[in-house]
């Protein structure tokens, strides 16, 4: 080992001797030349018949294919934002749809009540214009049988105040005043309604016991008579 | 210690010296003819394995790494010559890349004081061919291309020009061959220097150096092939280039 590195840094200063070393002109080709020509040109040949050729088409047909993808991809995606503002529309218009048949819904409910509260009104109308005929009928009867009675009674109370002694002015006071008391008897048993009605009714024929009639009643009483006659 | 004995027994650094077989007295140097065909064989060997496994689905590493220099070679080719001017520039250059790869590479195992296997580019004969090939391409090309134009370019811009022209083509092949050539033979210079040290220490050294020899191989390689691209686009481009663009 030692012996060869004492060779070694010799033939290191030899180096730039010319020709050192037994025809050491390594600048030079020689006829190693033409061989590592044929060697080389195999190898470059091989790589361009048989190597890049694939790998190319390999290449080419994997950009193919991602190029295909991208589009496929953008077309899904176009075909999803179509599709959504399909849906969008539809939705829009099932909305619109859905608001009409809410305002004709609302509508019909409107005319349906409409009309019914017309009939119920229509309903009380009649109610209340039969009732008023009713009433007006009572009265008339009432008055009728009063008209029958009233002489009997009037004929019954002057024989009664002349049957008893004229003198006694308390007597005879009394006896106006029971017969007045036998008057409100007979009407007593009557409804309110219907009293009103008939004293007011009473009232232009006889003399009215409490003086002041009830401003209502009587206004609808001779509101009424003459629309209940004219109707009948 | 082989090496020196059939080299003539020169012993220590030696530079240039080959063992040699003399045939039809022609002198072939024996070592750059093997690791040459070595390097070939591998190169062969990866590129038709790739080839087999080509997939345009799911590729494989080596094949991803030949696709990147493919593309990187066809954007080059295209910027400086136009792929449709010379197609041929393409494969070409990918052939120059991995073989001279290769070639630069095979001297990553070292023995005590040498490679195992000597890298070929380490040996004018294998560069000069590589670039003689090349320039004639690029010569015959320019004409084809340019026709009858392409000897303009020996009398711009001056006629005085002209010899310098004639000198700057003809230095082309030397110095493409020559800086390849220099680069790998001082790696394997630097070698047998580190090995003049001890085993003990030489190691070291010598790892590092080998680590930084298989960047300079991949430098190298990359330069030729682009070197190569280049002269092609000019011997293509022209006028004909610029009017294009």
């Amino acid at each position: 080992m030692i012996s060869c590195e004492g060779m070694g840094a010799m033939s290191l200063y030899n180096l730039a001797a010319p020709g050192g070393g037994g025809g050491n002109l390594f600048l030079i080709p020689n006829a190693t030349f033409f061989v590592e020509l044929l060697i080389f040109l195999i190898v470059v040949g091989v790589i361009w018949r048989y190597v890049v050729p694939p790998v190319k088409r390999a290449t080419a047909q994997r950009q193919e294919m991602v190029r295909r993808q991208i589009q496929e991809s953008q077309q899904a995606t176009k075909r999803l934002a179509e599709a959504e503002a399909r849906y969008s529309a539809a939705l829009a218009e099932a909305r619109v749809e859905a608001a009409k048949i809410r305002e004709t819904a609302r509508a019909a409910a409107q005319a349906i009540k409409d009309e019914l509260r017309e009939q119920a009104e229509h309903e009380v109308a009649r109610i209340r214009e039969r009732g008023a005929e009713q009433l007006a009928h009572q009265r008339e009867q009432v008055v009728r049988e009063l008209r029958g009675e009233l002489g009997k009674l009037a004929v019954a109370l002057a024989s009664r105040i002349v049957g008893e002694s004229l003198a006694d002015d308390a007597r005879r006071a009394g006896t106006v005043d029971r017969f007045l008391d036998e008057l409100q008897g007979m009407a007593a048993p009557q409804s309110a309604s219907d009293s009103a009605s008939q004293d007011r009714a009473v009232s232009p024929d006889s003399a009215a016991p409490d003086g002041g009639a009830p401003k209502n009643g009587s206004v609808k009483g001779v509101a009424s008579v003459p629309h209940a006659r004219r109707r009948r | 210690m082989i090496a020196y004995v059939m080299a003539g027994g020169g012993g220590g650094v030696s530079v240039g010296e080959h063992p040699q077989w003399h045939i039809l007295g022609l002198t072939i140097n024996a070592d750059t003819v093997i690791s040459t065909a070595i390097a070939g064989v591998i190169v062969i060997a990866f590129g038709l394995y790739l080839a087999a496994k080509a997939t345009s689905k799911v590729p494989s590493t080596l094949q991803i790494a030949f696709e990147a220099v493919t593309e990187q070679v066809e954007r080059q080719v295209e910027t400086n010559v136009g792929i449709r001017t010379a197609p041929f520039v393409v494969p070409l250059a990918i052939g120059l890349f991995f073989f001279i790869l290769i070639a630069n590479w095979i001297s990553i195992l070292p023995h005590a004081t040498e490679e195992y296997v000597r890298p070929p580019t380490a040996d004018v004969n294998l560069t000069f061919a590589m670039s003689f090939f090349v320039m004639v391409l690029v010569w015959a090309t320019g004409i084809r291309v340019q026709g009858k134009h392409y000897f303009g370019h020996f009398v711009q811009p001056y006629k005085a020009m002209l010899p310098l022209n004639i000198i700057e083509e003809l230095v082309k092949p030397i110095t493409l061959s020559l800086r390849l050539f220099g680069n790998i033979l001082a790696g394997t210079v630097m070698v047998s220097v580190l090995a003049l040290m001890p085993a003990a220490i030489s190691w070291l050294p010598t790892s590092a150096w080998k680590l930084f020899d298989l960047f300079i191989g991949l430098l190298q390689a990359l330069i030729f092939a682009l070197l190569t691209i280049i002269y092609f686009g000019m011997a293509a481009g022209g006028q004909e280039g610029e009017g294009a663009h």
